[in-house]
């Protein structure tokens, strides 16, 4: 107990200090600090959540699933830690616990809310022992970093076998046929959620996908409906396999570009101020989710009306007469869905494209070519590539013959150009990817156009 | 008469981890931008026809589980075809796990032995630690300029080249074939095998201009017509910049 409430102490002092400095939220070190006085910390302070927990990964929709979430909990009047900012390894997670706890080193609220890396899941699970787990998608993104996508599955399916049954449950994706082959493997049937709207699907998989071989025989799969990446309706020729049939799902899907969609979802009407069919895929989940930790159809659906997304994950910016989009876009299967978003439903014409390979982005940027730019082809009238690897992305642009500003490096540079490029009232889409979302966040909060993340 | 060329994507849906496509779009491009008529023949599994009319074979890397699968198809259904259209001057471009699997064998840890289809007289051992990060080579390739190759490596495999196949270059930044000695690539004849991605040809355009006329000798094309290759160029240019600093 003492070595657990020095472990507290430490940590939030090292929030405090990082904050003050100026250093950033204070969102991961606290964490590290914390757990080098208590290795078993996390697991601890777990333990005083009255109600438990629940932890949310997959490839894209972490943060704003996991805000969803946070969200419907505490409009019911639940207190909830979670893990925020986007800091997503087990020492952002243990942050955010040290954040909540009292100065008697117990953690106070009812429930947390965790999103976790998909490599850190196995330790995060062992470690919260959660209620509820909610794998969204596995796609490909950052290879450098983990290997490859298989093992990455195999790791969460023994993570999710390991735990006790009668007190937890995996909400997982029906339409992703990795996500479905980990569910199949389990002995507690899982709750499945998937979308029921072949009229918003695609005809064809995008070049990005990955995950298309029967895990049985082998065979391509057959897809019947392609939502979004490789996540739709899908079968094995040789009928080894096939889509786990959902028991919660989204149907009567109307998308309205970048602002909202609506959709039926558990016999419930449900529109939330979100765009993108991605982001349906986000708010079925949390709406699985909020159902299995005891909330009521009605609740959800009236509370997610006013929802706000994260900070970068798609925020609204004025800067200097201009209307800017920023929408996060870290791999092929997100990339291609901003772009289509921000093309046929927005009716987007101006871009910025910030492409960074520093570690949190992948220090690996061949995944560019895997993202149809091609769309943007006679739609887009300016394209800013930005990013550290902006001259990759002006290479990838030339490809698809999409005519494109001159690459800056720099992001003051980046959003000069589109100054120069754009008239005021325009509304540009800024595509990019994690760090260079900071980056470029982080210059418009210099020039006053936006606030630090930290306070959003 | 438009003159036609013709990639050949073997495996385009289980070898495309590493942003292949831009390999095939780069050859693609280049080649419809000087007036040819450029057409791809996606070469999945099972019996192949139009194997003949390949200028450029392609063949990238895959997962485990999807290299696995392509071995038992390539053994089955492409070996005599790829091995009659290389004899007829064909190119090819392998990256990765295609470099492996066109060579005499790669052995895993455990000592097993997979036999490759020997095309190249390169053998692969697995390696402990993975290679992964930013490239360049020097290459002493005739008719190359500039002399440096650039791109991604991540591969834990160890490729050493026996007496008939030569290295594409040394490796000025980064691991190469092997880590150990200082070698990347290879080439043999028209087949030139290779762990950069990035993919490798966007930001090469001289390589991809290499593969594309020497594969296009035999329909009696000597010259390719010069491209503006400055967007290209500066994205190779920022690599080598940045390897001055590592």
């Amino acid at each position: 107990m003492i070595r657990k409430t020095a472990a507290v102490w430490a940590g939030k002092a090292t929030g405090a200090l990082s904050r003050i400095s100026g250093r950033g939220g204070g969102t991961t070190l606290p964490g590290d600090i914390a757990r080098a006085i208590d290795p078993r910390i996390l697991t601890k302070l777990s333990q005083d959540l009255t109600h438990g927990s629940i932890v949310i990964t997959g490839t894209n929709g972490k943060t704003t699933t996991a805000r969803m979430v946070t969200w419907l909990l505490e409009g019911a009047g639940h207190k909830v830690v979670s893990n925020r900012a986007g800091a997503n390894l087990i020492f952002g997670a243990t942050a955010a616990a040290l954040n909540k706890a009292g100065p008697d080193g117990r953690l106070r609220a009812d429930w947390g809310v965790f999103e976790i890396d998909e490599a850190s899941l196995p330790k995060a699970v062992e470690e919260i022992k959660p209620k509820a787990t909610l794998v969204l998608n596995l796609f490909r993104d950052q290879l450098d970093r983990y290997g490859e996508l298989e093992s990455i599955a195999k790791k969460i399916e023994s993570a999710l076998s390991a735990l006790p049954s009668e007190q937890s449950t995996a909400i997982l994706n029906a339409d992703d046929p990795r996500v479905a082959e980990i569910g199949l493997g389990l002995t507690k049937a899982p709750l499945w959620y998937g979308l029921d709207d072949t009229s918003v699907a695609a005809r064809e998989l995008p070049h990005a996908a990955d995950a298309r071989t029967c895990p049985k025989c082998g065979a391509s799969l057959n897809f019947e409906a392609v939502y979004v990446g490789h996540d739709g309706v899908y079968e094995c020729p040789n009928h080894d396999f096939k889509r786990p049939t959902p028991s919660i799902t989204a149907s009567n899907i109307e998308l309205d570009g970048f602002d909202s969609f609506s959709a039926d979802i558990d016999k419930t009407r449900v529109e939330v101020p979100l765009g993108g069919l991605y982001n349906t895929y986000n708010v079925l989940a949390a709406f699985a989710a909020a159902r299995t930790l005891g909330l009521e159809p009605a609740y959800i659906a009236e509370r997610l009306k006013n929802f706000r997304a994260a900070f970068g994950r798609q925020e609204r910016l004025e800067f200097r007469g201009r209307h800017l989009n920023l929408v996060l876009s870290k791999n092929p299967a997100g990339f291609n869905e901003t772009v289509r978003t921000a093309v046929e439903l927005a009716k987007g014409t101006c871009f910025v494209i910030g492409l960074n390979d520093r570690k949190a982005d992948g220090t690996d940027v061949s995944w560019i070519w895997d993202v149809d730019f091609e769309h943007l082809k006679d739609k887009a009238k300016v394209v800013v590539p930005a990013g550290n690897r902006a001259h990759d992305m002006a290479v990838r642009l030339k490809y698809a013959e999409v005519p494109a500003q001159p690459p800056e490096t720099d992001p003051g540079s980046a959003l000069d150009s589109l100054i120069r490029a754009t008239n005021e009232g325009d509304t540009a889409h800024l595509l990019c990817t994690y760090t260079a979302m900071l980056d470029l966040r982080a210059e418009l909060v210099r020039r006053g156009w936006a606030k630090p993340y930290w306070e959003t | 008469m438009t003159k036609t060329f013709t990639v050949g994507w073997l495996y385009p849906d289980l070898m495309n981890i590493y942003g292949d496509r831009g390999n095939i779009l780069t050859l693609l491009k280049r080649a419809e931008w000087r007036g040819f008529e450029a057409r791809l023949v996606e070469l999945g599994r099972g019996a192949t026809k139009q194997m003949d009319e390949v200028d450029i074979f392609f063949f990238g890397g895959g997962q485990d589980r999807e290299q696995a699968l392509v071995y038992e198809d390539l053994l089955e259904f492409k070996q005599p075809p790829l091995e009659l259209a290389v004899g007829n001057g064909a190119m090819v471009l392998a990256v990765c796990g295609g470099y492996q699997l066109l060579g005499h064998y790669y052995q895993t840890a455990e000592g097993e032995k997979f036999p490759g289809i020997g095309m190249i007289d390169v053998r692969t051992e697995a390696g402990k630690k993975r290679f992964i990060g930013d490239v360049v080579i020097d290459t002493d390739i005739e008719t190359l300029s500039p002399k440096t190759l650039v791109g991604f490596e991540n591969h834990s495999g160890r490729t050493y080249l026996g007496p008939k196949a030569r290295p594409l270059g040394k490796a000025r930044l980064g691991y190469g074939n092997n880590g150990s000695d200082g070698m990347e690539g290879c080439l043999q004849g028209t087949v030139l095998g290779t762990y950069l991605h990035g993919s490798l040809l966007p930001k090469n355009p001289h390589l991809a201009d290499y593969l594309i006329r020497n594969s296009l000798i035999r329909r009696g094309v000597d010259e390719l017509s010069p491209l503006d290759d400055s967007v290209e160029l500066a994205a190779h240019e920022r690599i080598l910049s940045r390897a001055q600093h590592h």
